[in-house]
C-alpha cells in the first residue's frame, strides 16, 4: 500500500503535467523564432506571422547573395519562404530566391530522408514556378519535367514505406526530415492526390512515432541515431514532436527548427486515436514493426533487407529491439531498456550491449565508397565509428531475440576480428546496481528494474561524461536482461530472488545458445543460427506484420494502416486514398 | 574564351592539342548538406590555371565527350550532360538512378552512351532521351567501370563487383571475362592496340586482355593486396602505362604491363586515385594524391611538381583534343 503511494506520487508529475492546448504549443514555438532575427527560419516564421516583411526581404537576399549551401537542407528551407511569402516579399527578393534555383545545384544525396526533402521541394518549386524552360532550373529539366520526376518518386516511396517500411526508420532525429517534406506537400500540393497521399502519411509517420514513444521518448530500435542522443534520450528532436503533437515529456531547449517547419506548412494536429495511442501506458504492450535495410548495393542478392522490431512498453519503461545483423551503415541501434523519469534532462536512461563494429564491407554495402579512405572519411562526422569503445552502430556478429520485456543477445566472433569484445552501456543514473555471486547483475533505473546476465567475465570501463562500459573480451558471448516494474516487487531483493529463481541454461560451444524462463513465465530458447523459441514454437518471421499490437495493424504489401484505440478505429488506405474514422471513445 | 574550343579531332588524337580535363572533389570534412568548396568539373587553361566548370559538385567521378564537344559527366545525382565548354548543364536521368561510377560514348554508334551505377548498367541509343537497362547477365550488379571498343560499336568491358563482363552486344547479353571475385575499379583499352585491355582491382591486382577484352588474366603479383584505382596508357609511346593506387602510389611499365617500378619520389604520399599520360607531350604524366594536390611529372613519374588542384580528390582525368575557334 505504501509502496503503490510512494509510486503515485513519484508518478505524479507525469500524470498530472498540464501541457498547453496544440494550438499554444504551436503559437510559443512560432514565436520563438519570429520574435528574433536569424536565418531562413526567422524569415519563415515571420512571414507566416505577416510581419517585419522589409526585413525579411532584406535578409532573404543576404542570405541567398552569399553562396548557398546546404543542398535538401537548404531547398527546404527556402520552399516555406517561397510559399510562405505571400506578396509580402519585395519583387528583388523574390527574383534572388527564383535565380537561386537556377544557379545553386542541391545535391540530391544518398539517404531516404534526403530524397524526400529533395523532391518534396523539387516538387513544389516546380508547382509554383510552372510552364518555366529547362534553361531556368538547375536541372536543366522544364518544370513540368520536375514536377513529374518528383510526384513520380515521391508516390513510389509512399507505396514502398506502406508495403515494406521505411528504410531509414524509426530515427529519433531523422524523423524530422520525413515529416517536414511531408507537412509541406499537404499544405501546399495543388493536385489533389498528393494531397491527400501526404496528409495520410503525416498520420502514418505520426503513428509510427505514437506506438513508440514513452512521454516522448522515441524508444525501440533505431535505424539512426547520434550518439549523445543514443544515451541521453531526452536530447532528440523527438521530443520536440512528442511535446508538440500529444503535450508529452519536454521539448528541446530551444525547440528545433524542425518543428518550426513542420508548423509552418500543415501545422497538423493528430486526431484523437494517435492522441490516445501514444499517451494511453495503463496497460503493457508489445508492438511489433517490419522495416527494411537500407539500400545495399554490393554484398547481397536483395536491396532490402527484412527488419524485424519488437518493443515492449509500459508506464514504467520501454524493451526495444530488432534481430540484430548489420542492417543500417553506422548509426544502427539495436537493442535496449529505456526508462521513464519525470526530468529526463541530462539523464542517461537507458541500459544496452553491442559488438562494436566497422568495417569497410559495411561501408561498401550501403555506400559507393571505395575501399581506400572511407573510413577515415566516416569518422570525419562519426568519431566514434572506427572506435573499440563505441556503444553505436550494428555488427553482423550478434544475434536478438525479445519476448515482451525480456532480451537475448548471443555474440559470435570470429577469430581476426578487429574489436574482438563486447560493450555495455551502464548509465551514471542507474541506482541500487548489485553484481551478484550468481553471475548477474540488478540495477534500477527510474521504476525499471534490470536483471543483466552477460554469458562470459567483464571488466568495468569507464566513460567519458559518467557511467561504465561492461568490458567483455570474449568471442562467444551473450547476455539475458530481464526487466520488472518496481511496483511488482516488495523491493530490489524480492525481484533478485524472482530471477535466481527461474530456469536458467547457458552454453558457449560450439555456438553461443540460452534456455531461459521469463519473470513472464515463457520458456525461451536461443541459440546462435537458430531461430529462437517461445514455449517450443520457433519464431514466424515470414508473417512478422508491417505493424501489430494493440495499436497499430498492417500487413506486408498490404499499403494500409489501422490505427486502433478502444471505441476508436481510423483506416488509412493508400491504395484508393481514403481514410475511415470509425467508433468512439 | 573558349566559347569554345573543344573542336575535336577524333580521327587523328595524337596529333593536335588537347586540353585536361579533371573530376575532382575538395572533399574535407564535406558531408551531404555541408559547405563544398569547388568540387566537380574543372578545366586547365592553356595558361596553366584550372578553371572550375559548370555547377559546384562534390560527385562527379567520371566523365566522356561526344564529336560535338559536349560533355557527359556520371554524377552522383545523375547522368549530366554539360556543353558550352562544360558551363550549362542537364541531368539527363531520373530518379531511377544514383551515384553513377563511369560513362563511356560509343563513338561508332552515334546518339549511345552508357553509364555505370550502382545497380548495374544502363543504355540510351537516342542520346539522353530514353535509357534502359543493359546489365542482364550481371550478377552482383555495382558496376565501377564500363567501356566501350573504341574500334567496334556495341563491344563493352564493364568492371562489377564480382569481377569482369563482356558484351558483343551493346549490353543485351554479358559474358564472365575474369577477375572473378574482385570489385574492378577501371578498365582502359590501349591506344596503339585495341585488342590490349587492363583493369585494375580492389585487392586482386592486374587483369589484361590480349584478345580484344572478351577474357582478363591477372598480370602477377603486382598490386595485388592492394587497391588500384586507374589506369593510363602512353598515347606517344607504346608499351608505357601507368596505374595509379592506394600504397603503390604511381607505378609506370614501358613493357606493356611485364614489369612494373615505382615511381613515387616527390609526391607526398603514395595514395593516389588517379593517373593521365598528357597525349600532346611524351613523358608528361599527372597524378592526383589524395587531398593533397594534382602532381605533373616530365619525366614519366621520375620527378614530380605540384600543379593545383590542392586539397582534392581527383577522380578521373581526361585529355580533349580540341582546336581553336575560328
Amino acid at each position: 500500500m505504501i509502496r503503490a503511494a510512494l509510486c503515485a506520487l513519484w508518478m505524479a508529475p507525469m500524470l498530472s503535467a498540464q501541457a498547453p492546448p496544440f494550438a499554444e504549443r504551436s503559437r510559443q514555438i512560432i514565436d520563438l523564432y519570429a520574435h528574433r532575427p536569424g536565418g531562413y527560419e526567422s524569415i519563415a516564421a515571420k512571414l507566416y506571422r505577416r510581419q517585419d516583411a522589409a526585413w525579411c526581404s532584406q535578409r532573404l537576399q543576404e542570405l541567398l547573395a552569399s553562396d548557398p549551401t546546404g543542398d535538401m537542407f537548404w531547398m527546404f528551407p527556402v520552399t516555406a519562404v517561397a510559399y510562405l511569402d505571400q506578396g509580402q516579399l519585395t519583387p528583388a527578393a523574390r527574383s534572388a530566391l527564383r535565380r537561386a534555383w537556377k544557379t545553386y545545384m542541391p545535391y540530391r544525396g544518398d539517404t531516404e530522408n534526403h530524397w524526400v526533402m529533395y523532391y518534396a521541394s523539387l516538387y513544389l518549386m516546380a508547382q509554383l514556378w510552372r510552364d518555366e524552360p529547362g534553361s531556368e532550373w538547375y536541372t536543366g529539366k522544364s518544370s513540368a519535367e520536375n514536377l513529374r520526376e518528383a510526384g513520380d518518386w515521391i508516390e513510389s516511396w509512399v507505396k514502398l514505406t506502406t508495403r515494406r517500411g521505411q528504410g531509414e526508420y524509426d530515427s529519433p532525429h531523422y524523423m524530422a526530415m520525413f515529416l517536414i517534406p511531408v507537412s509541406y506537400l499537404a499544405a501546399w500540393a495543388k493536385d489533389p492526390s498528393m494531397k491527400k497521399r501526404a496528409a495520410m502519411m503525416l498520420d502514418y509517420l505520426i503513428a509510427d512515432y505514437a506506438a513508440e514513444n514513452l512521454d516522448g521518448i522515441y524508444v525501440g530500435a533505431h535505424s539512426r541515431v547520434y550518439e549523445r542522443q543514443l544515451v541521453e534520450k531526452w536530447a532528440n528532436v523527438s521530443s520536440d514532436f512528442g511535446w508538440l503533437w500529444f503535450g508529452v515529456g519536454r521539448p528541446l531547449e530551444p525547440v528545433s527548427v524542425y518543428a518550426l517547419y513542420y508548423l509552418l506548412a500543415s501545422g497538423y494536429e493528430p486526431p484523437e486515436v494517435l492522441r490516445l495511442i501514444a499517451t494511453d501506458r495503463s496497460q503493457p504492450y508489445t508492438h511489433y514493426e517490419r522495416k527494411r535495410t537500407r539500400n545495399r548495393w554490393r554484398y547481397y542478392d536483395e536491396r532490402h533487407g527484412p527488419v524485424y522490431k519488437t518493443t515492449y512498453v509500459r508506464r514504467e519503461y520501454a524493451v526495444g529491439s530488432d534481430q540484430g545483423g548489420m542492417l543500417q551503415p553506422i548509426q544502427q541501434h539495436s537493442w535496449d531498456v529505456t526508462w521513464w523519469a519525470p526530468d529526463l534532462r541530462g539523464i542517461h536512461n537507458t541500459l544496452f550491449m553491442m559488438h562494436p563494429y566497422s568495417s569497410i564491407r559495411e561501408l561498401q554495402t550501403y555506400f559507393t565508397f571505395g575501399p581506400d579512405g572511407a573510413v577515415d572519411e566516416v569518422v570525419k562526422s562519426k568519431p566514434t565509428y572506427d572506435s573499440p569503445d563505441k556503444i553505436l552502430g550494428g555488427s553482423p556478429y550478434e544475434k536478438i531475440f525479445q519476448d515482451q520485456d525480456t532480451v537475448i543477445a548471443l555474440y559470435d566472433i570470429p577469430p581476426g576480428a578487429r574489436f574482438p569484445h563486447i560493450n555495455g552501456f551502464f548509465s551514471k543514473d542507474l541506482a541500487d546496481v548489485l553484481e551478484d555471486a550468481s553471475g548477474w547483475i540488478f540495477a534500477r533505473g527510474g521504476q525499471a528494474l534490470i536483471a543483466c546476465r552477460p554469458l562470459q567475465p567483464y571488466l568495468w570501463r569507464p566513460i567519458a561524461g559518467g557511467g561504465r562500459r561492461l568490458f567483455s573480451p570474449h568471442l562467444k558471448n551473450g547476455a539475458i536482461v530481464q526487466v520488472a516494474a518496481a511496483s511488482e516487487y516488495s523491493n530490489m531483493e524480492a525481484f533478485r530472488r524472482a530471477i535466481l529463481a527461474l530456469p536458467l541454461e547457458t552454453h558457449l560451444d560450439p555456438e553461443p545458445s540460452i534456455r531461459f524462463h521469463s519473470l513472464r513465465g515463457r520458456a525461451l530458447e536461443f541459440t546462435w543460427g537458430h531461430t529462437p523459441k517461445v514455449d517450443g514454437q520457433a519464431l514466424d518471421y515470414a508473417a512478422w506484420p508491417l505493424f501489430g499490437g494493440p495499436y497499430l495493424e498492417a500487413a506486408v504489401d498490404s499499403e494500409q494502416l489501422v490505427m486502433k484505440h478502444g471505441g476508436l478505429r481510423r483506416t488509412l488506405d493508400f491504395r484508393i486514398l481514403s481514410i475511415r474514422d470509425e467508433g468512439t471513445r | 574564351m573558349r566559347s569554345l574550343c573543344v573542336m575535336l579531332l577524333l580521327s587523328c588524337p595524337v596529333l593536335g592539342q588537347f586540353s585536361l580535363f579533371t573530376c575532382a572533389s575538395i572533399s574535407k570534412a564535406y558531408v551531404v548538406g555541408a559547405k563544398l568548396p569547388a568540387s566537380g568539373l574543372f578545366f586547365k587553361s592553356t595558361a596553366g590555371m584550372w578553371e572550375h566548370l559548370g555547377f559546384n559538385h562534390p560527385f562527379i567521378t567520371a566523365l566522356d565527350y561526344d564529336q560535338r564537344g559536349i560533355f557527359y559527366l556520371a554524377a552522383g545525382n545523375g547522368l549530366i550532360r554539360a556543353w558550352d565548354g562544360g558551363r550549362t548543364w542537364k541531368i539527363l536521368t531520373g530518379s531511377d538512378v544514383t551515384e553513377l561510377r563511369d560513362v563511356a560514348i560509343d563513338r561508332n554508334a552515334p546518339g549511345t552512351m552508357y553509364f555505370a551505377h550502382t545497380a548495374g548498367i544502363r543504355v540510351t541509343r537516342d542520346n539522353g532521351v530514353s535509357w534502359s537497362d543493359a546489365d542482364s547477365g550481371i550478377r552482383r550488379k555495382y558496376t565501377e567501370a564500363v567501356r566501350v571498343d573504341r574500334t567496334r560499336a556495341g563491344r563493352l568491358v564493364a568492371g562489377a563487383q564480382e569481377g569482369l563482363y563482356f558484351s558483343p552486344d551493346g549490353g543485351r547479353s554479358w559474358q564472365r571475362a575474369g577477375g572473378s571475385g574482385f570489385q574492378v575499379m577501371h578498365i582502359e583499352q590501349s591506344p596503339h592496340d585495341p585488342c590490349f585491355w587492363l583493369a585494375v582491382t580492389q585487392q586482386g591486382g592486374i587483369f589484361a586482355s590480349r584478345d580484344c577484352g572478351r577474357s582478363f588474366e591477372n598480370l602477377g603479383n603486382t598490386g595485388v593486396g592492394r587497391n588500384l584505382y586507374d589506369i593510363s596508357f602512353d598515347p606517344t609511346r607504346a608499351g608505357r602505362i601507368a596505374v595509379a593506387g592506394w600504397g603503390p602510389g604511381v607505378m609506370v611499365s614501358d613493357d606493356s604491363g611485364k614489369t612494373w617500378v615505382a615511381r613515387n619520389a616527390g609526391l607526398p604520399r603514395p595514395q593516389v586515385w588517379s593517373v593521365a599520360f598528357d597525349p600532346a607531350n611524351s613523358g608528361r604524366l599527372y597524378c592526383g594524391v589524395h587531398e593533397e594536390a594534382l602532381y605533373v611529372s616530365g619525366d614519366a613519374g621520375v620527378s614530380w611538381r605540384k600543379d593545383g588542384l590542392e586539397g582534392s580528390i581527383v577522380h578521373r582525368m581526361t585529355f580533349v583534343p580540341e582546336r581553336p575557334a575560328r
